[in-house]
């Protein structure tokens, strides 16, 4: 469980007072501050930066990493990490390589296998986290590691490359607008996300949980079904991101996708800070998510070493979260 | 008179117009450097032959790659321990996943089971096990490298006899190849490592070499670590495009970066309009240049690589010279031969076998 402490609740009347300019502020912070980087480095190289290919190539390239993030802010919304995401998301795409580049399987069947194989290592982190009583923590890392040596395992440690031109016609080459379709899959991802956790019951309960485990079982709330589903469906969706990572590379690489799960972290936290602070939200993953690459982007056109990309998403995450925690007077993070 | 100082005015101001280090027909003089690398393979002695069979009994090699979980590590292995088991001497690959532990307990091994050579391949640096090689040396242990370091590159101290890598070679090639399939008009984005040894003087051939050839023309170096490069390749690549929409060619110098680079040219509409060229002939990249993703890869056979490894680690048992590059020829892949290279690609297939029989002629087992 990511909670620290419990803030203390206020009445409704208190909570209405709230609703001043600085809290709308806080929730859009980030996005001023995405706009401020794409004036300024519009100013600075505005034919290039400025044009639609570019916006359309940001949007496109950066889904992958989108939906992985989305999958893994359901979990810690109930309060659970899951750290085998990103190895979710090479298996997914290595089972593609495998059946379908190497042994020749048509890609419908072979998409809905890999994301059974997701679900199922969701159920399996569950089954040891609820049945055990283990932390998220120890088990996602000790199940993706195992995942890890199953890719390794299956895939000879080699890429595989030839995967369906069909899958990277869906995802990278057909375009709605200029950009690729994987990034509307993520934006409708994310739309679904935010309807669930905001409108739904079970979208509720999930939050409820994050929230406070025994409160909520005291409640009636079957706490236990819902973190088993949570990491089912972080499972199905990291499934998914490893989909949109094999059409977007026409390829399946043993190792590569790994180094997707830390900056995946990090738009998950930098995006609590916005829309709804202190609450893992969707579209604040998607807004962090396109804030980090849009600088990185600038700077990378603008000829930055790749330590200066480092400096910036490093310093990024911690200088919005910290200015988040100024404006919040510096109250506990209660990340839930 | 005037005629004389005209001619040698004119003669002068060629010479002037030609940057120092510039080729005078550069297109030829590319050209040439390509058909070096386009024939098949033969095999060209490192040095002389010697009795190897009698000078090798009885002793024991254990080699450390950099990571058994890499293909091309364990085909140079599989290749290493082939050519050990032809002469007949003991030859034992220390398997690990890239992890320092398991490197240093490789070296404890050699040590403690007496073995008479400690080889680093495959990409291990020396330097990361300084204490260990040097205990390893002080136990009588000699200490060779394998597949690390360019040619231009000296040896760490703890090192005995190194077979280094002609990458500068490669980078000529890849360079010259930029300049004719462009037309003597390169732009080119090269994307490095400087993390890995071989990388800066890899990445300064390819450079000088397109100055060379077209002082004028415009370059870019993307540098991006290795274990950065599934996250910023990709991006690294399409910023560069965008911002320079005359970008005509890429170099990616280890070829597996080319899984990035071919999203990124989808992504921004550049694939086909775009040249990619890389070097290390890795099957995945192989298939990809068979589909039409990818334009050249330059190849070196890892059977043949293995073969020439032991060939120098041998020469020092033997007391013969270190040779001056590992002795493995760079043979270009392009649309021309790619069917050579097998379907799937591998790493052997392509080169012909002719080291086979110039090895066991030079080690006089035949």
């Amino acid at each position: 469980m990511t909670t620290i402490d419990m803030p203390i609740q206020k009445p409704v009347s208190a909570l209405r007072s709230r609703f001043t300019l600085k809290t709308e502020a806080e929730r859009f912070a980030l996005v001023a501050a995405w706009l401020f980087l794409i004036i300024l480095f519009g100013i600075l190289m505005p034919d290039s930066f400025l044009s639609w290919r570019n916006f359309s190539t940001m949007f496109g390239s950066q889904a992958v990493l989108v939906v992985l993030t989305l999958g893994i802010i359901i979990p810690l919304t109930s309060g659970d990490f899951d750290l085998s995401g990103a190895s979710i998301l090479t298996m997914s795409s290595m089972v593609i390589g495998v059946f379908n580049a190497q042994m020749g399987w048509p890609i419908l069947p072979v998409l809905v296998l890999s994301l059974a194989v997701g679900a199922l290592i969701g159920a399996i982190n569950a089954f040891f986290v609820l049945y055990f009583r283990i932390h998220s923590l120890i088990v996602t890392l000790g199940v993706g590691t195992f995942v890890n040596g199953v890719i390794l395992w299956m895939s000879g440690s080699q890429t595989i490359s030839g995967v369906s031109m069909e899958l990277v016609s869906w995802v990278i080459m057909g375009r709605l607008w200029g950009i690729p379709l994987a990034f509307y899959y993520a934006l409708i991802l994310a739309a679904v996300i935010w309807y669930a956790f905001e409108f739904t019951i079970p979208g509720r309960k999930l939050l409820f949980v994050g929230r406070g485990r025994e409160v909520s079982r005291l409640n009636g709330i079957p706490v236990e079904r819902v973190r088993a589903t949570s990491f089912i469906l972080s499972g199905l969706i990291s499934a998914f991101a490893g989909i949109l990572y094999s059409g977007m590379t026409g390829s399946a690489d043993p190792l590569s996708g790994l180094n997707l799960l830390l900056p995946a972290f990090a738009a998950a936290f930098l995006g609590a800070t916005t829309i709804a602070p202190g609450r893992f939200n969707a579209f604040g993953a998607v807004i962090s998510v396109y804030f980090l690459v849009t600088g990185i982007t600038g700077l990378t056109m603008m000829g930055a070493h790749a330590y200066v990309q480092n400096l910036f998403y490093g310093g990024a995450l911690v200088i919005a979260v910290s200015l988040s925690q100024l404006v919040r007077n510096r109250q506990p993070q209660d990340f839930s | 008179m005037r005629v004389l100082l005209l001619s040698a005015f004119v003669a002068a101001s060629a010479i002037a117009a030609v940057p120092s280090g510039a080729h005078a027909d550069a297109m030829a003089d590319a050209k040439a450097i390509l058909e070096q690398h386009k024939k098949m393979p033969v095999f060209d002695p490192p040095g002389e032959a010697f009795d190897a069979k009698s000078c090798m009994a009885g002793k024991k090699v254990l080699s450390i790659p950099i990571s058994m979980t890499i293909p091309f590590n364990v085909e140079l292995q599989k290749a290493m321990s082939t050519a050990a088991k032809e002469v007949g001497f003991t030859y034992t690959t220390w398997d690990n996943q890239l992890k320092t532990d398991q490197w240093i307990q490789g070296v404890s091994q050699a040590i403690s089971q007496k073995y008479d050579v400690l080889d680093v391949a495959g990409g291990l640096n020396p330097e990361w096990l300084g204490p260990q090689l040097t205990e390893a040396r002080s136990a009588g242990l000699k200490v060779t490298t394998t597949h690390l370091y360019d040619v231009t590159q000296k040896s760490a101290p703890t090192v005995d006899y190194s077979s280094r890598v002609d990458f500068t070679g490669a980078g000529k090639v890849l360079a010259a190849y930029a300049y004719v399939q462009t037309g003597g008009k390169p732009n080119v984005l090269i994307i490095g490592s400087s993390d890995v040894l071989p990388s800066i003087p890899f990445v300064k051939a390819i450079q000088d070499e397109l100055k060379a050839l077209c002082p004028e023309c415009k370059q870019k170096h993307l540098d991006v670590p290795v274990s950065d490069w599934a996250t910023k390749i990709q991006p690294g690549t399409q910023s560069a495009l965008l911002a320079d929409p005359g970008i005509n060619y890429i170099i990616p110098i280890y070829d597996s970066m080319s899984q990035f680079v071919v999203p990124a040219l989808r992504i921004t509409g550049a694939l086909g309009s775009v040249g990619v060229a890389g070097f290390n002939g890795t099957p995945f990249v192989l298939d990809m240049l068979r589909e039409g993703q990818v334009n050249m890869d330059i190849g070196e056979s890892l059977g043949w690589a293995g073969y020439a490894a032991i060939d120098n680690i041998m020469r020092m048992i033997c007391g013969k010279p270190e040779v001056a590059k590992l002795n493995v020829p760079l043979l270009i892949f392009d649309k021309d031969n790619i069917k050579t290279a097998g379907v799937p690609a591998n790493f052997n297939d392509g080169y012909g076998d002719a080291h086979l029989d110039g090895f066991r002629k030079l080690w006089k087992l035949k």
